[in-house]
């Protein structure tokens, strides 16, 4: 039952006197068969951290186990894990079937059982006659399938991808997020997906961490991390989310000229209020509600972006029906339906109305 | 609506296509700068591929008046130019292959390992080719006798060493630095060892550029004749060296033809053997133009 964790992982770049922290203190589980997203802006540390578990990178403290098992002294040739990298990495002067099959030659199989499992895992990621092709030949989509056919068919005990999808269109990205996310669930692979992209993240995984300037900053269940961000930094990087000032005091939250019920616990201090685009509803009477004037209304389908510009708020982004009518420089009264409340470092107080 | 198509009639056409007269007048310059550049690359080798064949040949007569083979016969007759093509061949190749030792390992940490100092040392590879290398070969001579290696093999050898160092850590390095870091990672991570990962990802990418380089080398070292004249008299004659001292001794053109000839034998069969994996890119790829 292979599973993954990462304990206290630490790494450091640098010189003694001006080291740069890229790696604090990173804590994260990954069950058997799960699929992992570890989220975050570049930079923040999320590429470091896989490379360490794949043994690119000497971690400066802390361990990484599989099955409960250190693999912190073996060399990366040695490790049960198998990697699919950002850039295309298929060795250009061998065909697609030797590219897969090297690994394999290195474990000294009979040829023909070879022949049968890199022949499986073609067709497992939908190329099965690509055999005899030069990576050259092949479009970066069908390259980056390659490549996961090539970590595949290894069997390894966690499946390591870093960004594999961000060279690809847009199109093409969902297309091979959702072939991934199916192979994955096939095969009950454990795996660790690290990206930037949110969306992808959130379509992928059974659980995300979501890394800031290389500390975790939560790890949930993409549903819990969008609607119960633990910090300011989740709140803002996950989903769109507007941020406002606000000041607690007895029981209510003053945000710009309303009041809005607080939780006993909160503390009289000013606050952040984080409001999603969607917790907000158009009212007619004045009571409770901001108003402000819109200054931008874009058709998204099934709901409408609007940008409303309010006085006391500043630039504010909702989500809208379409069953309300609405027109650029109308004035709207609104209200939230549903917000959060962040205190310094604490998890934040949700308020529902 | 239709549109009227334009019309034809004045429109140069070349091959069969119509072109535009800025298009053409590209195409003529384009042709003459070839027919130029031949005539001056071919033309100097055409003299001396006729003088070497030519028995007698006088002013003004465009071509050599009379044809033959007889200072071929004259020239191979010579014990010197006999013992100095298999002196000049072994030598070449033996400078090379040390070379090759020395270089390319040398190579591979310049691309791989950013240790301190390294852009200096790149450069400083440089500098045998920044002065004259005349003074520079009479200096070590001066050493090189004290040492006793004047007119000795391995005194030849080290001097042209020394002109191999520039392409043979150059081109490497530069072929070594285009190789993505992630391609060896990859090869890593499926179970190769650092050794195999060098052999069988490593190696055959930069296979075209490492061959150019050994192929300039031995074609140059070939050619040496300045340091193997310096250090090598009077022990080592290698085919180079009599080239400069037939030209500078005889009177008779046809000598200093005849072993030019000779001295691009070698050159000739590598190139043809070297073209099926050389691109035209290959070399000035090597030094990262």
């Amino acid at each position: 039952m292979p599973t993954l964790d990462l304990i206290n992982l630490r790494k450091q770049f640098g010189s003694v006197t001006n080291p740069v922290v890229a790696v604090n203190d990173l804590n994260i589980n990954v069950a058997d068969g799960e699929f992992l997203c570890i989220l975050g802006p570049s930079g923040c540390g999320k590429s470091t951290a896989l490379r360490m578990v794949a043994g690119f990178e000497e971690p400066s403290g802390g361990d990484v186990q599989i099955d409960q098992q250190s693999i912190i002294n073996m060399p990366p040739n040695k490790r049960p894990t198998a990697m699919v990298f950002q850039k295309y990495t298929l060795w250009p002067h061998m065909k697609v079937y030797d590219n897969i099959a090297f690994g394999l030659k290195l474990r000294h199989l009979p040829k023909n059982q070879i022949d049968q499992e890199v022949q499986a895992s073609l067709e497992l990621v939908g190329l099965g006659r690509y055999g005899d092709r030069y990576p050259a030949q092949l479009s970066g989509g069908e390259q980056q399938r390659v490549a996961i056919a090539r970590a595949l068919v290894l069997k390894p005990k966690i499946l390591l991808l870093d960004e594999p999808f961000s060279n690809l269109d847009a199109l093409l990205r969902v297309r091979l997020r959702e072939e991934l996310r199916q192979i994955q669930r096939n095969l009950k692979i454990t795996a660790v997906f690290v990206t930037h992209d949110q969306e992808e993240a959130l379509s992928l995984a059974d659980r995300i961490a979501v890394m800031s300037k290389g500390e975790l900053q939560q790890l949930d269940k993409p549903a819990t991390i969008y609607a119960r961000p633990k910090t300011l930094f989740v709140a803002d990087f996950i989903g769109a989310m507007n941020m406002l000032d606000g000041e607690v005091n007895g029981g209510v939250v003053k945000v710009g000229n309303q009041r809005l019920p607080s939780p006993a616990e909160c503390v009289a201090a000013p606050a952040k209020i984080a409001i999603r685009p969607e917790d907000v509803i158009v009212t007619q009477t004045g009571e409770g509600a901001w108003h402000g004037r819109i200054t931008q209304v874009s058709d998204l389908g099934h709901y409408r972006k609007v940008f409303v510009q309010s006085p006391d708020l500043g630039m504010l982004k909702l989500y809208l029906p379409k069953s309300i009518e609405i027109n650029d420089g109308e004035m709207i009264t609104f209200k939230p339906t549903r917000f959060l409340i962040f205190q310094g470092p604490l998890p934040p107080f949700e308020v529902k109305l | 609506m239709k549109i009227d198509p334009t019309p034809a009639y004045h429109q140069p056409t070349m091959f069969g296509y119509r072109i535009s007269t800025r298009t053409l007048r590209r195409e003529a310059f384009g042709i003459f700068a070839l027919v130029a550049l031949t005539l001056i690359i071919i033309g100097p080798m055409m003299t001396v591929f006729l003088w070497a064949f030519a028995e007698r040949w006088r002013q003004p007569a465009l071509l050599p008046t009379e044809w033959g083979l007889s200072y071929w016969y004259e020239t191979l007759a010579r014990n010197d130019i006999t013992s100095a093509m298999p002196m000049s061949l072994g030598l070449a190749l033996t400078v090379t292959a040390l070379s090759a030792i020395i270089c390319l390992p040398a190579a591979y940490a310049f691309a791989r390992i950013n240790f301190p100092g390294r852009q200096g040392l790149l450069l400083s590879f440089l500098a045998v080719n920044a002065f004259p290398r005349f003074g520079l070969y009479v200096t070590i001579a001066v050493v090189f006798f004290r040492l006793g290696l004047v007119g000795t093999l391995p005194g030849v050898i080290l001097i042209q060493l020394v002109n191999t160092l520039l392409t043979m850590i150059w081109i490497p390095t530069s072929a070594f630095q285009n190789i993505d870091r992630a391609l060896e990672e990859a090869a890593l991570d499926v179970g190769a060892g650092r050794l195999r990962v060098f052999f069988q990802i490593t190696l055959p990418q930069v296979f075209p550029a490492l061959a150019a380089a050994l192929l300039l080398t031995f074609v140059s070292t070939f050619y040496e004749a300045q340091g193997a004249l310096i250090i090598g008299i009077p022990g080592i004659r290698t085919m180079a060296v009599l080239m400069y001292s037939y030209i500078n001794n005889q009177i008779v053109v046809q000598y200093g033809a005849v072993i030019s000839l000779m001295l691009w034998l070698p050159s000739l069969v590598l190139l043809s053997f070297a073209q099926k994996f050389l691109r035209g890119n290959t070399v000035s790829s090597g030094f990262g133009v």
